[in-house]
């Protein structure tokens, strides 16, 4: 035992002395899985991440002149492992990247204590918008319940949900469950009657069992908060069970164009919200591909550059980077703290003319985050499948977060008394 | 030379029984407490408290559990995952339900939840045995990770289904949340894990650990010399499942801080029982060796190519890590099948006699 020790206290020291040797750089250490049973749904996004940041060091020399070192951990999706990668990143870590809900509700605590801002995009904990209670914690440019309020929005444009039935196929699992008290609300306001249906972990592949429910049920849509391997098994099941696609909705996650790949055209009409969208035409595919794909940086491939979750990756890492532009730009220091982002990242303004600078024109909605909200309420597209690719099917929808700030604030007040002592943004004004 | 025992003379039964007969190990174990309690909490890192030293006691802990019922009372279980999920809900509840109650007294009286639902579950020991049992202690890892889905006054109705551990503190020192440091959640544990490991050791050497291991080696022995094999039986599923509950209200209180169901899950389990295997069926040693070595060294194996400059991913650092920790464990079966913990009795016994061995 005490040789280990040693040898870990020996590993851990050469390992910080050697990078406080180094340059100047601008450390965002992403918790990646590019191992473990979601791997096939992580590689695309960690790669464009991972492009993203390396085209902005090869074109511009990094962000403001520093170097970003865009470093992985490898986590596999365990829980276990990202803590320890937490751990072992957050002494110079600028930012947690921290890639499960699992591993977010495990880091959303010590944030406070660590002051190192959390950067989930579009996922963890729905209630993080409320910058004034989670002043570490951004789910930029939307949440959860934005997403769940976008497809309802969408439906109801569609026809009226009075009378209608929802099947509500979720993962039995934190992320899964974590729109149902949105969605019960609603239920009620608009009158639709809602059936939650679980998926447990072990039956991700082998949904039969739900699918003969929802055969009973006869429901009129089935909202999906599917993730991993869940997803090609429900699309499967539906397909097997001549669901008609075009009432079958899934949230971002829900959306990964090789789980659709496996049915092809039998798939057409399956819908995805979206905020974020590719497009091979960008700007900033043409700078990837000159400067990192040319290169023989990327380890990704054409295929997968054209996918939905690819070019999500990308407007993570650019959501990250204008984040630390603002904070440079702000505290006229190149080399900024992880407190420095915190206010980067809570004053981002991403205009479209803004991103149209970034060179991401179509694959991002415009949003603006501020201290009070740590969302921005970007909205974002329904995407549809083809039967080849996902396609726009709507304008851009924005999330009516009017509907539920009250139940933001109760859920965060919930979460603030129950960790007690929690400190909370009092110089807030907003 | 190191570990003569020569002139170390016994002139009373209660010397010869007592726990180090032979000094040198006394001495060993003086050594490594020492640098556990005092050295390392001055020197480590949180990086080593969190990734190593807390994990590999709490391993050890519910590893220890599980031996005391398939290494000692030959009873095997698959089920050490669950048991360690009903001691983490039954701390949860205890200290959300009773704000002031001292946490450490929470998580020892957690195990006694566990216990009882232990026992619960080794009823069927007494009709079946070996593999039947495992799949009965199958039952319990099952319906017992599906109670912590459906049940949601276990987790207060939380919208996510997981529990949170909240910041609780004794006399103003906090102990357990986002709040504790590592150094003083790494002396809880190690407090507890020394005073369980403390009685464990004299359970197995005392009478009943001597009911256990004639349960474990014949059992139709054991009834005809007088022993009662459903007492024996039931108290080495209590026992061990004190033990391992006690080890699952650590592991969520002091270490992950958070915890969903799908954690104590069946690969937990089997994780717990490699170690258990690994280490050494029947041995108390055993069981931190085996968690050093399933726990601990993949850490400081993913460390290592950082730390020496070697430029590789980290995707790669973890396919070599599981290879390297793969091969390990069959090497080690192999040059020694009874485990690390035999292993080390071995090289003892060959220090003893050195330099003439015969």
């Amino acid at each position: 035992m005490k040789h280990v020790t040693k040898l870990a206290i020996a590993a851990v020291v050469a390992g910080f002395t050697a990078s406080a040797a180094m340059a100047q750089e601008l450390y965002t250490p992403n918790l990646s899985y590019r191992t473990g049973p979601f791997a096939a749904t992580g590689i695309p996004l960690m790669n464009g991440q991972a492009d993203y940041m390396t085209m902005l060091n090869a074109r511009d020399g990094g962000i403001g002149g520093v170097m970003v070192n865009f470093d992985e951990c490898e986590t596999g999706y365990s829980t276990e492992k990202g803590a320890e990668c937490y751990e072992k990143t957050k002494d110079k870590a600028l930012v947690t990247q921290p890639w499960s809900t699992g591993i977010t509700l495990q880091v959303l605590p010590k944030t406070n204590i660590d002051e190192i801002p959390i950067l989930a995009p579009g996922y963890g904990f729905s209630p993080m918008m409320d910058g004034k209670t989670f002043q570490w914690a951004f789910n930029t440019p939307a949440g959860y319940w934005d997403a769940a309020d976008m497809i309802v929005q969408y439906l109801e444009g569609m026809e009226s949900l009075d009378g209608k039935k929802i099947a509500f196929l979720h993962l039995d699992h934190p992320y899964g469950k974590e729109p149902i008290p949105l969605f019960e609300q609603m239920a009620a306001d608009k009158g639709f009657d809602l059936v939650p249906i679980p998926v447990g972990l072990k039956e991700m592949q082998n949904q039969s069992a739900q699918w003969l429910q929802i055969r009973r049920e006869r429901p009129d849509y089935v909202v999906m908060w599917g993730w991993g391997a869940m997803n090609a098994g429900a699309i499967t099941e539906a397909v097997k069970t001549k669901f008609p696609m075009e009432n079958m909705l899934g949230v971002w996650w829900a959306g990964h164009d090789a789980d659709l790949r496996i049915v092809g055209e039998d798939g057409k009409g399956y819908k995805s919200i979206s905020w974020s969208f590719p497009n091979p035409d960008a700007p900033v595919m043409a700078d990837i591909k000159t400067h990192v794909v040319d290169t023989g940086k990327t380890q990704s491939n054409a295929e997968e550059m054209s996918g939905v979750f690819y070019s999500r990756g990308i407007i993570i890492s650019a959501i990250l980077a204008e984040g630390i532009r603002v904070a440079q730009e702000h505290t006229g220091n190149a080399e900024i703290t992880a407190a420095d982002l915190r206010w980067g990242l809570e004053n981002i303004d991403m205009t479209e003319e803004r991103i149209a600078e970034l060179g991401l024109d179509g694959m991002v909605p415009p949003f603006k985050t501020s201290c009070s909200d740590h969302t921005g309420k970007s909205g974002g597209w329904m995407l549809e499948w083809d039967g080849e690719k996902f396609v726009k099917v709507s304008d851009h929808l924005t999330p009516n977060t009017d509907a539920y700030t009250d139940l933001v604030a109760a859920k965060a007040k919930e979460y603030a008394d129950a960790n007690a002592p929690w400190p909370v943004n009092e110089d807030c004004g907003m | 030379m190191l570990y003569r025992t020569a002139g170390q003379f016994k002139t009373s039964y209660k010397a010869d029984q007592a726990l180090f007969p032979i000094r040198q190990d006394a001495i060993l174990l003086g050594l490594i407490l020492a640098f556990a309690w005092v050295i390392l909490p001055l020197t480590a890192s949180e990086f080593v408290f969190q990734t190593l030293m807390i994990p590999i006691l709490i391993y050890a802990l519910a590893a220890m559990g599980l031996n005391i019922l398939t290494g000692y009372a030959g009873q095997l279980s698959l089920g050490t995952a669950a048991f360690m999920g009903v001691g983490a809900y039954a701390c949860y509840k205890m200290v959300t339900l009773m704000p002031w109650m001292n946490p450490i007294l929470a998580i020892l009286l957690s195990g006694v939840f566990s216990a009882g639902v232990g026992v619960a579950f080794g009823i069927p020991s007494l009709r079946i045995k070996g593999f039947y049992l495992a799949i009965a202690t199958l039952a319990a890892q099952f319906f017992l990770v599906w109670l912590f889905e459906k049940w949601a006054w276990l987790y207060n109705y939380n919208a996510s289904g997981a529990i949170q551990v909240p910041n609780l503190d004794i006399f103003g020192i906090y102990v357990a949340g986002p709040q504790a440091s590592s150094v003083t959640q790494y002396f809880v544990v190690l407090g507890i894990v020394s005073l369980l490991t403390l009685l464990c050791i004299n359970l197995t050497r005392g009478n009943l650990g001597r009911t256990w291991k004639a349960t474990r080696d014949m059992d139709i022995a054991a009834e005809l010399i007088g022993i009662n094999l459903m007492k024996s039986k039931l108290t080495a599923f209590a026992v061990s499942s004190y033990v391992v509950g006690v080890s699952g209200a650590l592991f969520v209180f002091m270490w992950r801080g958070a915890a969903e169901p799908n954690l104590f899950d069946i690969p937990l389990s089997f994780r717990i029982l490699f170690i258990a295997i690994i280490g050494g069926l029947g041995s108390i040693l055993g069981n931190y060796l085996g968690a050093i070595l399933i726990v601990g060294l993949p850490v400081v194996l993913g460390t290592l190519p950082a730390a020496l400059g070697i430029p590789v991913s980290s995707a790669m650092v973890e396919h070599l890590n599981i290879m390297i920790v793969g091969s390990l464990i069959i090497f080690f079966l192999i040059i020694e099948p009874h485990g690390l913990a035999r292993l080390w009795a071995l090289i003892r016994e060959k220090l003893i006699l050195w330099p003439f061995p015969h």
